[in-house]
This record gives structure tokens, sequence and C-alpha cells, in this order.
């Protein structure tokens, strides 16, 4: 089966950058624009990954990620933050909130070796 | 820096030396006492030891009693002494002379204290009032400096808090158009090696845009370096202000896009010609319309020019979010931006308002704001009509 991905940004240029380089690679991809309503495309579509971006206007990336895992329907769906952010900081919220991992945004490679990496982790 | 009180020992502030052997007749002493208003007391001293004690409020009231100058004015001034006076050493420290002057009896605890050496050779005399005086200088210095001190301790913990911030701040503004128009740039390879053309122009577009952006990001960085470095030089030309206006609302429109909001341009007097950097005051422009038009969603922007005095007056007016007076203050910090860096909804490093005033500094000229919030902000800045130079 496809696995299926879900994209969470509130910039559309890394919302179609990363679906399409994504699709590329035989995974199916969805988007959700901005943090709002998130958690409801999350419980609805039951994805295999969610790639969360950090900074985004009202509810920031990592706020979401700790609504989503306080969820019953979403809190066994493994979070991977998608972000700009300097790394250190990354690696501090990435144990501060509990979720799988994060990918640096800017790489083509880091993503797909990334991507690869916690979905066969989560199996 | 220590916060500790600063404890002078008595030796330094004696205040006088005055004295007078003990059979120095009462009447030649009250002369004394009447030919200085500053002398408080005398000591009487035999050899180099100190024997006894006048003060002038004692004296003078023993000789204005009835017959006093009959009775006592020509008996021995020691007869009329306190002959067991507060007596200390050179050494004691000023809190604890203090202390053993206030423990003596109400009528006496004003009286002057004898400070000898080693010893016991008499000194000189302390005042007690001014040592109650420098003592609570020093306390008050010290409580000033101690709050200096606490202030300059919560500015450098504000400053390393602001470093932190910007550097968060500037890595995710920086680093997000870099990302975007590196994954763009790569989509349209695949899609050039696919032959797929059809989305090509849109991603070209984004990425222009993208890469615009963080144009405008890294030359604000560089500026603020510049300005910082004092780098940054002015070079004066007469120009029309009005004009510069006129140009400035343009491009706000442009900025503004599709929002319903109006771009008012008054400026009475017109031509008006200044003399100062055209470029820098376009830059002050640019920046405080880029705010108004980023923070505006509805409403009116409007330019004021006006003259008075060899200077020119420009407010910058909005009709939207506004600033909380709380907030007022952080304004004008660099890297300071009012939102949370993770959820911010504007774009922006936090540095546009630390560069206008910077430049305006530059030019002469000040800045200033009122603001309500949800209703509305104004910038005012006052330039000078001719350089200086
Ligand atoms: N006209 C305004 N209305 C409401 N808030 C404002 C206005 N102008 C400035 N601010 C507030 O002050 C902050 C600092 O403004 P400044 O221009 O220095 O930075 P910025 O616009 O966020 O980023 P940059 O100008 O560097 O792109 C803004 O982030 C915003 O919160
Ligand atoms: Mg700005």
């Amino acid at each position: 089966m496809r696995k299926r991905i879900l994209i969470i940004d509130d910039d559309v240029r890394h919302l179609i950058t990363a679906k399409e380089i994504l699709e590329e690679e035989g995974y199916e991809v969805i988007t959700h624009h901005y943090a709002f309503g998130a958690t409801n495309t999350v419980r609805v579509q039951q994805p295999d990954l969610v790639l969360l971006d950090v900074n985004m206007p009202g509810l920031s990336g990592d706020r979401l990620s700790k609504v989503m895992l306080s969820n019953e329907k979403s809190k066994d769906i493994p979070i991977v933050f998608y972000s700009s952010n300097d790394e250190d900081s990354l690696r501090k919220a990435v144990s501060e909130y509990g979720v799988k991992g994060y990918i640096c945004k800017g790489s083509i490679f880091d993503l797909r070796k990334g991507v690869a990496y916690y979905l066969g982790q989560s199996q | 820096m220590t916060f500790e009180t600063e404890c002078h020992t008595v030796g330094v502030l004696i205040a006088s030396r005055e004295n007078v052997p003990p059979q120095t007749r009462v009447n030649r002493v009250a002369e004394n006492f009447f030919g200085s208003t500053s002398l408080d007391a005398v000591a009487i001293v035999e050899g180099n030891e100190p024997v006894g004690l006048v003060t002038r409020q004692k004296l003078l009231f023993t000789l204005f009693r009835r017959f006093g100058f009959e009775l006592y004015g020509r008996k021995p001034v020691i007869t009329v002494a306190d002959t067991e006076p507060l007596t200390i050493h050179k050494n004691e420290r000023l809190d604890v002379a203090i202390d053993m002057a206030l423990q003596r009896p109400v009528e006496d605890i004003y009286d002057e204290i004898i400070v000898v050496n080693d010893s016991s050779c008499f000194m000189g005399l302390l005042s007690v009032k001014q040592m109650i005086i420098q003592q609570s200088n020093a306390l008050a210095n010290s409580m000033v400096q101690k709050e200096i001190a606490k202030a300059r301790i919560k500015e450098l913990e504000n400053i390393e808090k602001i470093k932190s911030q910007f550097i968060a701040n500037v890595t995710h503004e920086l680093r997000s158009p870099v990302n975007a128009i590196i994954g763009l740039a790569e989509l349209m390879k695949i899609s050039c090696e696919k032959g797929y053309m059809d989305q090509l122009n849109d991603r070209l577009s984004l990425l222009m845009s993208s890469a615009s952006n963080l144009r405008a990001i890294i030359t604000n960085i560089l500026d603020l370096s510049k300005i910082e470095a004092g780098k940054m030089e002015v070079i004066y030309e007469g120009f029309d202000m009005a004009a510069l206006l006129r140009e400035s609302a343009e491009t706000t429109r442009v900025l503004l896009g599709n929002k319903p909001v109006e771009v008012d341009v008054i400026t009475p007097i017109s031509p008006l010609h200044i003399v100062s950097d055209p470029l820098k005051v376009r830059q002050i422009l640019t920046n405080l319309l880029s705010n108004a038009a980023k923070f505006t969603e509805k409403g009116k922007i409007s330019l004021l020019l006006n003259e008075e005095e060899g200077r020119i007056k420009i407010i910058v007016c909005d009709t939207g979010l506004g600033i909380k007076d709380e907030d007022i203050s952080r304004l004008f910090t660099a890297f300071t931006q009012l939102e949370d860096v993770t959820t911010k909804r504007h774009e922006g490093t936090g540095l546009g308002l630390t560069i206008t005033k910077n430049l305006i500094r530059m030019l002469g000229g000040s800045i200033s704001v009122s603001s309500t919030y949800g209703k509305g902000t104004a910038f005012e800045i006052v330039l000078p009509k001719m350089s200086s130079e």
C-alpha cells in the first residue's frame, strides 16, 4: 500500500515543493495550509507520517503537535517537524514535545532520506 | 561594584580641633562661642589628654540663667564642663560611633564626641549631626548604586534575550526564502527533464518573489551592520519632499494589493524643497509605510507633510492593528517584533524601525509614535529643512 504523508505549512511554496518531491518518490501526499483545522485533517486522513512546519501564524507547529499527541485519534500518528528554524532549537523542540524527529527544510536529499527513515521506523 | 554600605572610620570625619586648657575662664570660652557661630563645642584638654567637653548650647544655657554670668563667668571652664564626655578611638567605625552617641541620655545625644589616638591624646571633635548625615548619605548612595546595578543586570539580561531571539528570527527569515528558492529550482529542473512546461511560469514567479523577499531581508541586516559600524554616509542634496511623498504613496498602494485600504497624501505646500539625503528619507518612508501596509487590513493610510520653523514634519498614520501601550517602548529596539516568532502572521525581521530611527538621527531629526491598540498608529518624523553642514 502507498504510504500517505500529510504536510502542514503556512507557506505555500514549501507545500508545493515538498508535495511534488515526495510524490516523485511514490508517496501519496496531502497538504494542509496553515495550522487551523489541521487536527481534523489528521484525524480524518489518518496519514502514516505528518510533516509539520513550526513557525505558523496563530498556532505554532510545536503547540499543534501537543494537541495532536494528546488526542486519542491522532496520538499514534508519527509527527516530524519540517522547518527552516535553527537546528539546535529544532532538536530541543523535538525532545520537549515528544515528536519523532525533525527534517531541515532546504535539502531535497534530506527530505527524501528523512521521510523514508521515519516511515521505516513507524512500521 | 560592591553593595556594602561604605563604613568609614571616624578619624576622617573630625569636624573641629577646638580645645582649651581646664583653667580657662568660662567667660573666655563664651566669647569664643559668640565670636564664631559655627563653633558648636570645645574640648577641654590638659597636656594632650581630653578631660572634658563644653557645648555651645549647654554653656550658654548656664550663663543666661539668672545670675549665670555672675555665678560662673570667672570660674575655670572645667567646673561647668561635662567631665565624662563620650570618647572614642580614631579607628572606631562610623556606625558604631553613631550607636554609642545615640545610647546617651536624650539631652546629651547631640553632644560632640571626642576622638583620641592610640596613646589617648586628643585628636578632635566629631559632630553627631554631621555623622548622621554622612551615614544616611552613604546609605542612600549605596541604595542608588544597588538600583543602578540591578537595572544594568536587567538590561543585560534583556539584551541577551533579544540577541537569541534575533538569531532565531533571522535564521528563519533568511532560511525560509532560501529553502523555497532551492526547492522551487529543483522542481523546475525535474519538470524540465520530463518536459512538463505548463507550471514553469508560475514556479518562476514564486521563485522570483522569494528571491526579492530574501534580498530585502539581507539589505536590512547589512544596513544595520553598516550603521552600527559607523560606516553609513549621509549625502546631502536638494529635492522636493512633496514629490517624494507622493511617490512613496504610490509604492504603498502597490504593496497593499487588493486590501481595502486607501492611501491619502496631504501636502499643503508643494513643491517643498529641502536639503537632506533623499535616499535615506525614501528608506525611512518606505519602512514606515511598509509597516502601515503590513499591519492595516482596512481603512486608510495617511501621509501628512507640514513645514514649521526651518523643520519639516511628516506624519504617517494608519487605521490598522495598533500597538499596546506596554509595547511602545520596545518598538525601536533592534530585532524586536511584537508578535511571537513562532506564531507571527506578518513577515519581517524587526529591523525596519531600528534602521529608521538611526537614519533619522543621522539626518538630525527625530521620530515619535502614538497608537491606540485596535484603532491605529501614527508615526511623526521631524527633519531639518536644510542640512546643518
Ligand atoms: N504601523 C504599525 N502598526 C502596528 N504595529 C506596528 C506598526 N509598525 C510597527 N509595528 C510593530 O513593530 C514591530 C517592529 O517593526 P519593524 O518595522 O521594526 O519590524 P518588522 O516590520 O516586523 O520587520 P522588518 O521591517 O525588518 O521587515 C512590528 O513587528 C510590529 O509588531
Ligand atoms: Mg517593518
